[in-house]
């Protein structure tokens, strides 16, 4: 009786859990330490173009280089780019449009004046037309001398055959166009305007851009091949299309989000032009020095640096193959590259990625970003989970079944209930019936109706859950209105003789809660987590759902807690997604495992709670959970490690967590085995801190009497 | 003298069909304490766990002080909590403080305050003398102790009536007696009460009154004295069966 009441019964860990756990954050801390400094070079050199006149645009054609600008300069090289020479003046026209291909260049300017020249001719010949009082802002060739140019309100001109047929749309300033071949081509312009036209620029037929970019001008369009075309707004964002399963090229655009600038769709420069290197490489050009190239079709988009200050105005980019290129820029500057303008790092020690200590110094800030995103998902994913798991085991444990919810009630209420009910599902049905029938579905082809009603026109972020709520609702409320009309106030099971055998009817034996409980963890248990993944995410879209709304509400707040939820996870739609699909399967499974301790409490818990007067409802909240919480916490330890596994998929919806951020790294390093090990290391260390703090609250909630005892 | 409980005709027939009850009637007076005996398997739980409702008797009336009780109108939650039970295996709330374990259903139940909760539980863990333990675990009490808590537990409710099921059944015999000291001490105080035993010789000196129960009726019934001069043949088989146990 002496001994202190505190401490009874309670083990003591011979590695307490604040040593093991500060072991944990000093491993984190090593890895964070900062970079060291490094040295970078331009991947530009500076070449003589002889010209001091700002220089709007570059084309080539093999070796053969004509850049153009101010005041109708015109200059050529035919050695790569290396040495320049100024050509014969033709026009004092600023000449900010060109285009090459098939064997040809040509060059115009907003006024009009147009001049065309093949390779193999050093004659520039002038196909100067009058487009009226609209300026021209685009050209482009579809084969040898022929061409189309766009411009002011909706202008469109072709040329061939040495004749001007006009193909102008109704419609806003046309600023852009890209033919692939002689037939298919892309026009873009003010106000989101997408044109497309596979008939060599005869017709036209407008394309939506996507929503993002809707009201933005779209100022340079490139046509890249089968698969990708780009184009740029002057907002700073590139929008991109791409071919899908039975779409080609130009019909469905996408905005694009850089996750080197948080996940932003917007680099927050002026861009001026953007060149195609290959399908997913491709430059960028801006006002201010501005040059930047992307190795992945634009997630990551590296600035990059110049050999010039940053006054220079860049105005367009040609790339001679996909390595070497030519920018030109405001009074006459003009750079050349051998590697895509990409920095050279110095210093031997930096670029050697085979060495593994420079490897680290590379990856680590990465890996720490990486392991930031996952903690926030997986933190924020546990939550859900544990809220949902405790909240359905609640529901599926509950004892109370039709007949005793019933039974409170005099007949007459039951029925008129019964009644109400009936007429309620039966509205809501009929109300479903002519959207179902619109489906155009056929025999087994109804199973995926549920899909149908909330997305009947296949356009995401328009998605109608009200009918899936009502389709729901109305037939579980028809069939509780017509077992509850039925009611004779005996409420007792059903039995059916059929064929000798006694089969037993109960629908008043049905719990609700528990019946709907079911139904949830039966979903998310029998399908698989990555589809959860994509469906929660580019489906349902729940990022725009409730992370956009949710960060608007938060949009003044400047608490630490509530900047940080705004900023780092409701802004993230693919954090959003990725916590609630984490969160929202983790919860059908956590449910069970609660379930299971519920189940292992004796019943005269439950008894002894309610014999003092304590409700249901009190007695689990009071009595029987905090006791099944303690009896699963080994399995829910097993949960939420799982949970921390599983969060690796979210690398399927683009959020950069560890596992992604493995591939980036081995992207740029091609550290096969060492990218992925490090990744393991850190998946590691994170579990293994969750494992230590669920052994540390084992040991602390461990009710004293119960579990192993008696020594040795 | 005032009817605390009244029973009619009660009938159990658990869902497996065994007709555990087959009619039993009998009435609880204020301040008398009634014992139930009888063999294994006679139905005394039953009776007792069909008063307050932790299960449903299939036919027949409970009635607490003239209400009836068994009828889905009723509030069960407060006939609970006017009768208390104490269980043979104790079901104390193990994660729970002795004065926890006590201080629950007042301050849900009853909705007091914490201090209030503690000060009234303070009484009652004097009454049964475990003052000394109120912050111990159950896990780390012996049997007697923790049936005293759980008497306790009950008691600090202000009940109008307490069910017995065989509080003594699971602890040893050298514990039997404080326990068993609690309750008489309980009955002496005026406490209205029905105990299901197996100690006959505490029914014979507590109790005012001894049921005697077999396959499901009341085979006999009256004064403690029944047990000394049994009228029908079943209740001295019985006392013989268990004298011969001992
Ligand atoms: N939950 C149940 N389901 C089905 N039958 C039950 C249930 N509980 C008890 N019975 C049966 O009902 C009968 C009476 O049981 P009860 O527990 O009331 O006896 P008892 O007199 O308390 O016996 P004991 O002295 O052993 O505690 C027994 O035949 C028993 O098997
Ligand atoms: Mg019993």
């Amino acid at each position: 009786m002496i001994e202190t009441m505190n401490s009874e019964g309670r083990r003591r860990d011979p590695l307490s859990f604040p040593s093991l756990f500060s072991i944990a954050l000093m491993s984190l801390l090593v890895l964070s330490i900062p970079a060291n400094a490094q040295e970078y070079r331009s991947g530009w050199d500076i070449i003589d173009s002889g010209t001091s006149e700002d220089l709007y645009s570059v084309e080539s054609q093999g070796s053969e280089i004509w850049a153009f600008g101010e005041n109708g300069i015109m200059i050529m090289s035919f050695d790569g780019g290396q040495t320049w020479e100024l050509g014969e003046s033709l026009t004092s026209s600023d000449l900010t449009i060109s285009s090459s291909g098939y064997g040809s260049f040509l060059t115009a300017s907003n006024d009009g004046t147009i001049l065309v020249k093949s390779t193999n001719d050093s004659m520039w010949s002038d196909i100067t037309f009058d487009f009226g009082n609209e300026l021209i802002h685009g050209a482009c060739l579809t084969g040898v001398s022929e061409f189309v140019i766009v411009g002011g309100n909706g202008t469109i001109w072709t040329y061939e055959m040495q004749e001007w047929t006009n193909r102008s749309v109704s419609g806003l300033d046309l600023l852009d166009v890209s033919f692939l071949d002689s037939e298919r081509g892309i026009a873009v312009g003010e106000q989101g305007t997408i044109l497309f036209s596979d008939d060599g620029g005869e017709t036209w037929d407008y394309r939506d851009a996507p929503t993002e970019a809707s009201s933005s001008r779209i100022t340079d369009v490139e046509f890249f091949s089968e698969i990708r075309a780009y184009a740029i707004t002057d907002e700073g964002g590139v929008i991109k299309s791409s071919r899908e399963i039975n779409t080609a090229v130009g019909f469905l655009w996408n905005m694009q989000y850089f996750e080197s600038e948080g996940n932003s769709n917007n680099l927050g420069e002026n861009l001026t032009s953007i060149e195609i290197a290959t399908t997913n490489k491709f430059l960028l050009s801006g006002k201010e020095g501005y040059l930047s190239m992307s190795k992945d079709g634009g997630n990551i988009v590296t600035r990059q640096t110049i050999p010039l200050d940053n006054s220079t105005s860049f105005n367009d980019i040609a790339m001679i193959d996909s390595f070497n290129g030519v920018a030109v820029g405001s009074n006459g500057s003009l750079l050349l590259t051998e590697r895509s303008g990409e920095d050279e790092q110095i210093g031997f020690e930096v670029m050697d990625f085979s060495e593994f200590g420079n490897f680290v110094d590379y990856s680590k800030g990465m890996l720490i970003d990486g392991l930031y995103a996952t903690v926030n998902i997986v933190m924020f994913g546990i939550f859900l989970g544990f809220f949902l798991g405790v909240s359905l085991s609640m529901m599926k444990t509950s004892p109370t079944t039709l007949k005793e919810i019933s039974q409170k009630r005099s007949l007459t209420v039951v029925r008129i209930a019964g009644v109400i009910f009936t007429v309620i599902g039966t509205s809501l049905l009929s109300h479903l019936v002519p959207i179902i029938r619109n489906l155009g579905l056929d025999g087994w082809e109804y199973i995926y109706a549920p899909i149908g009603i909330i997305n009947p026109d296949g356009i995401t972020g328009d998605l109608q859950f009200e009918n899936f709520l009502f389709l729901i609702l109305g037939v579980s409320l028809l069939l509780l209105g017509i077992l509850l009309v039925s009611a004779n106030g005996e409420y007792k099971k059903s039995h059916f003789n059929i064929r000798g055998r006694d089969i037993i009817w109960n629908p008043w034996g049905v719990r609700p809660l528990n019946f709907i409980a079911t139904i949830y963890t039966d979903i998310f248990r029998n399908t698989p987590l990555i589809v959860q993944f994509l469906f929660i995410h580019f489906g349902v879209q729940i990022g725009a759902l409730i992370g956009d709304p949710g960060a608007e509400m938060l949009e003044d707040s400047s608490n630490f807690v509530l900047s940080f939820l705004r900023d780092d996870i409701l802004s993230n739609r693919a954090c959003v997604s990725a916590i609630f699909a984490l969160g929202l399967n983790s919860g059908a499974y956590q449910c069970e495992t609660i379930r299971g301790a519920i189940s292992a409490i004796p019943s005269g818990q439950m008894e002894a709670g309610r014999s003092i007067g304590l409700n249901y409802m009190q007695t689990m909240r009071l009595v029987i959970m905090p006791q099944a919480i303690r009896i699963c916490i080994p399995p829910m330890g097993n949960e939420m490690v799982n949970l921390v596994l599983n969060s690796s998929l979210a690398m399927v919806i683009g959020y950069s967590e560890l596992t992604r951020k493995a591939k980036l790294i081995n992207a740029v390093t091609f550290q096969v085995f060492w990218s992925y090990g490090m990744v393991l290391i850190s998946y590691f260390i994170v579990t293994w801190t969750l494992a230590l703090f669920l052994r540390y609250l084992e040991n602390k909630t461990r009710i004293p009497g119960l579990g192993i005892s008696g020594g040795n | 003298m005032s009817n605390v409980l009244t029973i009619v005709d009660m009938h159990k027939t658990y869902a497996g069909g065994v007709h555990a009850v087959r009619g039993v009637s009998f009435d609880v007076n204020q301040g008398e304490s009634v014992a139930i005996i009888g063999s294994s398997g006679s139905g005394k739980s039953t009776v007792l766990r069909c008063i307050n409702r932790l299960i449903e008797p299939t036919e027949g009336e409970v009635r607490l002080r003239g209400n009836l009780i068994n009828t889905p109108s009723a509030d069960i939650n407060d006939v609970r909590s006017r009768i208390g039970m104490v269980f043979q295996s104790f079901e104390l709330f193990s994660h729970l403080r002795v004065i926890d374990n006590i201080t629950l259903g007042l301050r849900h139940v009853r909705k007091m305050g914490k201090k209030e909760a503690e000060a009234e539980a303070l009484e009652v863990l004097e009454k049964v003398d475990m003052l000394d333990r109120k912050d111990a675990f159950p896990g780390n009490l012996s049997g007697g102790q923790k049936q005293r808590v759980a008497i306790a537990r009950a008691l600090a409710m202000k009940p109008e009536v307490m069910l017995f099921d065989e509080p003594t059944s699971a602890l040893d015999p050298e514990l039997i007696g404080s326990v068993l000291k609690t309750i008489r001490g309980l009955a002496d105080e005026g406490m209205t009460m029905i105990v299901v035993t197996h100690e006959i010789g505490f029914a014979r000196d507590v109790a005012d009154r001894v049921i005697y129960m077999d396959k499901g009726v009341i085979a006999e019934s009256g004064k403690s004295s029944i047990i000394d001069n049994p009228k029908t043949d079943r209740l001295k088989r019985f006392l013989s069966s268990i004298s011969e146990e001992d």
